[in-house]
C-alpha cells in the first residue's frame, strides 16, 4: 500500500515536470503576469481615488525644483553644508560642558576617591585612569555632535528630501556600479561610519548595499575632522605664510574629505567590476510624497535607534581598549614599558612609511574610537620621550587647550609637516574603529566582507602614504 | 631600537619607489579576479582528470540527445585534446563501464547516461542560477557554470533548485533534467528549416561555439522571441524577432531552435520602451523584456509594471538619468537600463482625454 502511494508521488511529480516541460519556459512568468493583471484590475474596478489631486501637484512641483538641472545641485550641496555647520558649531559648547564635567571634575574626583579607599595604585589606574577616563572621553567627544547630527538627518529623510538627493545622485553613482542611496549612506558616514553602515540598509539590494558597506570608511567621521583640523593647523597652516595659514589648513582638511569621497567612488567602482561582480542588483527607488516631519518622532528615533545605539557599542568597546592603553604604558619589562618596548622596534618600519611607532601604536590601540587617536598619540610621545612636566601620568590620555603646547610634544616626538600631511592621510585611510568593524559584520553577516572593509583601507592608507614619503624624500631631499 | 629594520630607512628613496611599485603591482596581478595568479593557480587545480572525463561524458550524451553521430575526432575536437588523449580516455571510460563502442561510434551506458545527466543537471541550474540571480553577464554564464558543475554535489545543486523554485529550463532554453534523470523528447526544429512566411517561437540558442553565441545574443536573440521569417534564399534567412529584422546565415540560423506554431502573424512593429517617454507623456505597459530576468524582473512587477498598468513620466534627475514615474499613485525612479526592459504602448496626453 505505502508502496503504491510513493509510486503515485512520484508518477505526479514527473507528470508534473513533463506538462512544465511542454509548456516553455515563460509560463511561470506569465501566471504571475496574469495573476498582477487581474488584481490591478479588480483595484481599478472597485477602488475610488478621493484623495486630493492637489496635494500630489504641489508635490510635482517641488520635485520640479528639486531635481532640477540647474538648482538641483547648488541645494542639495547648500542644505549639507548647513548640517554640517549646525553640527560642528552646536556641538563645541555642549563638548566642552561634558568633558569639563566628566574628564576635568568627575576624574580626579574618583582618582582621590579610589586613593582615600585605600585602593592599589595599579587597580585605581587600570580602573580610573584607563577603563573610566577612555569611556568619559568618548562620550565627550561622540555624544554632541551625533545628538545634533543624526535628528537634524532624520528630519531630511522625514521630509521626503534625502530620496531626491539620492535620485539626483544615482547617476554618478550608477557609473561607479552602486546605488544613488549610496550618497545618503556616505553622507550618514560623515556623522558616523557605524551609522552610515547601518543606514546602507535602505538599499535593497545585495551587491549595491555590501558596496556602501565597504566603502562607508572613506567618509570621514565626526571623530576624525578635531583630528584633522589639529594637525592641519599644526602642520600644514604653519608652514604657509602666517595670512594664508587658516586658508590652507582648512582647504587640506576639506582636501582630505574630498579625497575620501573620491576614493570612495574609485573603490565602489573597483569592486563593483572585481568581486562584487556577480552579486545580483535590482534598482528601484522609491520618492515618497512630501509630508511634513512629526518631530518628536523624529527625535525619539534617532536619539534612540541612532545616537545611543552607537553610543552604547562605542562605550562597550572603549571600556576594555582604556585598560589596554593604561597597561601597555605601565606595565614594563626591563626598563622600559611594553609601550615603549613596541614603539622602538615598530619605530624603523613604521619612518619608511613616513610615520612613526607612536602613530602605529596609538591606531592599535585606540581602535575603540577615532576621538581618543589624539590623547593617545599625547601620551605615549610624552612616555617615549621621557618628557617631564607634561601630561597627566604614565597611561593617562590627555589634550591640550593651547594648539602650540600639542605642537611642541608632537615636534619633540620628531614630527615634521611630512608626519603631519601622513598623519592626515592615514587618518582617512585606516581601518575603521572597531564599533564600525562590528557593526559592518552585524549587517553583513560575513566575516569575509568584515575581513576586506578592514584591511583594504589599511593597505590603501600604506601604500599612498608610503608613495607620499618616497616622493617626498625625491622632492624635498 | 629594531636595528633589523633601521636597514629599511637607509634605502634610497628611488630604490624604496620602485620596489613600492613593483609590489603594488604584484599585489595586484596576484589578486586579479579571472587572469590574476590566484584564480589562475585555482583553474589549474581545477583541471583534472575528472574533469575531462565528465566533458566527455557530457559531449556524449549531447550527441545521443540530437540523435547525431559521435566519432573519436568529433570528441577530440570538442574537448580541445588531441586524438591521442581522446583515445585514452575513451578507454578509461570504457573500462569504467561508462560507454560502449559499436562500429565507429560511441554510446552512453544506461550508468554512463544517468551520470551524464547529473553533470549536466548541475550545469543548467547553474546557468539559471546565474542569469536570475546573479548580475553576471550572459556571454559569461556557460563559461562559468562549467566551472562550477565538476565542483557541486547533487545534493547542493537540489538545494539550489528548490531555492529557485525547481526551474525546468536553463536560459538559453535547455531543458533541466529531473534529479531522477527525466529529460524531455528533444522539440523543435533549427530556424534554418523554416519556409517563408512560417511563424515561430525561439525555443532555444545553442551556446556552444562561444563566438556564434556571442553573435546572437549581441543581435538581442533570446528564448521566448516570436519570429515571423520575411525571405529565404540561398544561405540566408530574413525575419522579424519581436518585430526587429534579423538577417542570419544558414550556419548561424542553425543555432538557432525553434517550435513553430499556428496563429496570426506576430507584432511586426516593434514596441517603444518606457526609456523612450519624455517627462508628461503617458503610455500603457506592454510587458518586460524577456531578457530582464530574477529579482529585476520582479522588482518591477512589484512595483506594478504588469500589461495594463498606466505609467506617466513625471521628471528627470538633476543629472539626467534616472526618470520619475507615476505608476499607481507612487512615483518610482527607474533608471534608464531598467526603462529600456519595459515595453509600452503611448497613450494620448490625457488633456485629450478630460476634455472628452
Amino acid at each position: 500500500m505505502e508502496k503504491k502511494t510513493q509510486n503515485n508521488h512520484e508518477d505526479i511529480l514527473s507528470l508534473a515536470n513533463k506538462l512544465r516541460w511542454d509548456q516553455g519556459g515563460a509560463f511561470h512568468d506569465t501566471v504571475i503576469e496574469s495573476i498582477y493583471a487581474e488584481a490591478a484590475r479588480i483595484a481599478r474596478k472597485t477602488v475610488q481615488q478621493t484623495g486630493t489631486p492637489n496635494a500630489y501637484n504641489l508635490d510635482l512641483r517641488i520635485d520640479r525644483i528639486l531635481t532640477s538641472r540647474w538648482l538641483g545641485f547648488p541645494i542639495m550641496f547648500l542644505m549639507l553644508a548647513l548640517v554640517f555647520w549646525i553640527t560642528v558649531s552646536g556641538a563645541n559648547y555642549p563638548s566642552g560642558l561634558l568633558a569639563g564635567l566628566l574628564i576635568d571634575t568627575l576624574h580626579p574626583i574618583l582618582k582621590n576617591g579610589a586613593t582615600s579607599i585605600g585602593m592599589p595604585w595599579w587597580l585605581s589606574g587600570v580602573l580610573v585612569d584607563g577603563a573610566y577616563l577612555s569611556m568619559a572621553w568618548v562620550i565627550a567627544v561622540m555624544l554632541p555632535p551625533m545628538a545634533i547630527f543624526f535628528p537634524l538627518f532624520t528630519l531630511l529623510e522625514d521630509l521626503g528630501y534625502l530620496p531626491r538627493v539620492a535620485f539626483n545622485m544615482d547617476n554618478l553613482f550608477r557609473k561607479a556600479g552602486a546605488h544613488g542611496k549610496q550618497a545618503l549612506t556616505m553622507s550618514m558616514g560623515f556623522g558616523c561610519n557605524a551609522a552610515g553602515v547601518i543606514a546602507a540598509r535602505v538599499i535593497d539590494s545585495p551587491r549595491e548595499r555590501l558596496i556602501a558597506i565597504i566603502t562607508n570608511n572613506f567618509s570621514l567621521c565626526n571623530g576624525r575632522w578635531p583630528t584633522q583640523i589639529l594637525i592641519a593647523t599644526i602642520f600644514i597652516g604653519g608652514a604657509a605664510p602666517a595670512y594664508l595659514a587658516g586658508v590652507v589648513s582648512a582647504g587640506a582638511v576639506v582636501g582630505i574629505a574630498v579625497l575620501g569621497i573620491f576614493l570612495s567612488l574609485v573603490v565602489s567602482w573597483g569592486l563593483s567590476k572585481s568581486v562584487l561582480r556577480g552579486e545580483a542588483s535590482a534598482f528601484s527607488l522609491e520618492l515618497p510624497p512630501y509630508r511634513p516631519p512629526q518631530i518628536l518622532q523624529t527625535l525619539y528615533t534617532s536619539l534612540i535607534d541612532r545616537t545611543i545605539f552607537v553610543l552604547w557599542r562605542a562605550i562597550v568597546f572603549a571600556l576594555p581598549a582604556g585598560i589596554v592603553i593604561w597597561l601597555v604604558a605601565n606595565v614594563r619589562i626591563g626598563d622600559l614599558s611594553l609601550a615603549e618596548h613596541f614603539i622602538h622596534w615598530v619605530d624603523p618600519v613604521a619612518m619608511f612609511f613616513g610615520l612613526n611607532g607612536v602613530i602605529f601604536l596609538a591606531y592599535i590601540i585606540a581602535i575603540p574610537a577615532n576621538e581618543i587617536v589624539i590623547p593617545t598619540v599625547l601620551m605615549l610621545t610624552v612616555l617615549s620621550t621621557g618628557m617631564a612636566g607634561v601630561g597627566s601620568g604614565t597611561g593617562v590620555m590627555f589634550e591640550l587647550d593651547s594648539i602650540a603646547g600639542t605642537e611642541n610634544i608632537l615636534r619633540s616626538g620628531g614630527w615634521t609637516l611630512l608626519t603631519g600631511v601622513n598623519l592626515m592621510l592615514f587618518s582617512l585611510l585606516h581601518n575603521p574603529c572597531s564599533t564600525t568593524i562590528y557593526t559592518i559584520y552585524k549587517e553583513t553577516n560575513s566575516l569575509k566582507w568584515t575581513l576586506v572593509s578592514t584591511i583594504l583601507p589599511i593597505v590603501m592608507g600604506l601604500i599612498i602614504c608610503f608613495f607620499t614619503t618616497q616622493l617626498w624624500r625625491i622632492v624635498v631631499g | 631600537m629594531n636595528t633589523g629594520a633601521l636597514i629599511l630607512l637607509a634605502i634610497a628613496p628611488g630604490t624604496a619607489l620602485l620596489t613600492g611599485f613593483l609590489t603594488v603591482v604584484l599585489l595586484v596581478w596576484a589578486f586579479w579576479p579571472k587572469n590574476g595568479l590566484i584564480a589562475v593557480l585555482n583553474r589549474a587545480r581545477m583541471n583534472s582528470q575528472r574533469v575531462l572525463l565528465e566533458d566527455a561524458l557530457k559531449f556524449l550524451y549531447d550527441c545521443e540527445y540530437k540523435r547525431e553521430a559521435c566519432g573519436l575526432h568529433s570528441i577530440a575536437g570538442n574537448l580541445h585534446v588531441s586524438s591521442d588523449t581522446a583515445t585514452k580516455l575513451l578507454d578509461r571510460l570504457r573500462t569504467m563501464g561508462l560507454i560502449s563502442l559499436d562500429e565507429q561510434n560511441f554510446h552512453l551506458t544506461d550508468t554512463g547516461r544517468s551520470y551524464a545527466l547529473r553533470i549536466i543537471r548541475v550545469h543548467r541550474i547553474w546557468e539559471r542560477y546565474l542569469a536570475d540571480e546573479t548580475g553576471i553577464g550572459q556571454m559569461e554564464w556557460h563559461g562559468e557554470a562549467d566551472r562550477r558543475e565538476h565542483m557541486m554535489s547533487p545534493e547542493a545543486a537540489d538545494a539550489l533548485a528548490a531555492q529557485m523554485g525547481n526551474p525546468v529550463f536553463d536560459p538559453h532554453g535547455d531543458p533541466i533534467p529531473t534529479a531522477e534523470g527525466q529529460m524531455p523528447d528533444h522539440k523543435g526544429q533549427p530556424l534554418s528549416t523554416l519556409q517563408e512566411g512560417s511563424i515561430a517561437r525561439i525555443i532555444h540558442i545553442e551556446d556552444e561555439p562561444h563566438t556564434i553565441y556571442e553573435q546572437l545574443a549581441a543581435l538581442g536573440l533570446y528564448p521566448g522571441m516570436q519570429v515571423y521569417v520575411l525571405d529565404v534564399t540561398d544561405g540566408t534567412i530574413t525575419f522579424a524577432a519581436d518585430g526587429e529584422e534579423c538577417v542570419l546565415t544558414a550556419m548561424f540560423a542553425s543555432a538557432i531552435t525553434v517550435e513553430p506554431f499556428e496563429g496570426n502573424a506576430p507584432v511586426t512593429a516593434r514596441h517603444p520602451t518606457l526609456a523612450s517617454l519624455e517627462p508628461g507623456e503617458e503610455a500603457e505597459v506592454v510587458g518586460i523584456s524577456p531578457n530582464c530576468r530574477g529579482q529585476q524582473r520582479r522588482r518591477l512587477m512589484d512595483m506594478g509594471i504588469v500589461p495594463g498598468t498606466r505609467v506617466k513620466a513625471e521628471f528627470r534627475s538633476a543629472s539626467g538619468d534616472p526618470v520619475g514615474y507615476r505608476i499607481l499613485g507612487t512615483t518610482i525612479g527607474i533608471r534608464r537600463k531598467q526603462a529600456e526592459q519595459v515595453f509600452i504602448k503611448k497613450l494620448e496626453t490625457t488633456a485629450h482625454e478630460q476634455s472628452a
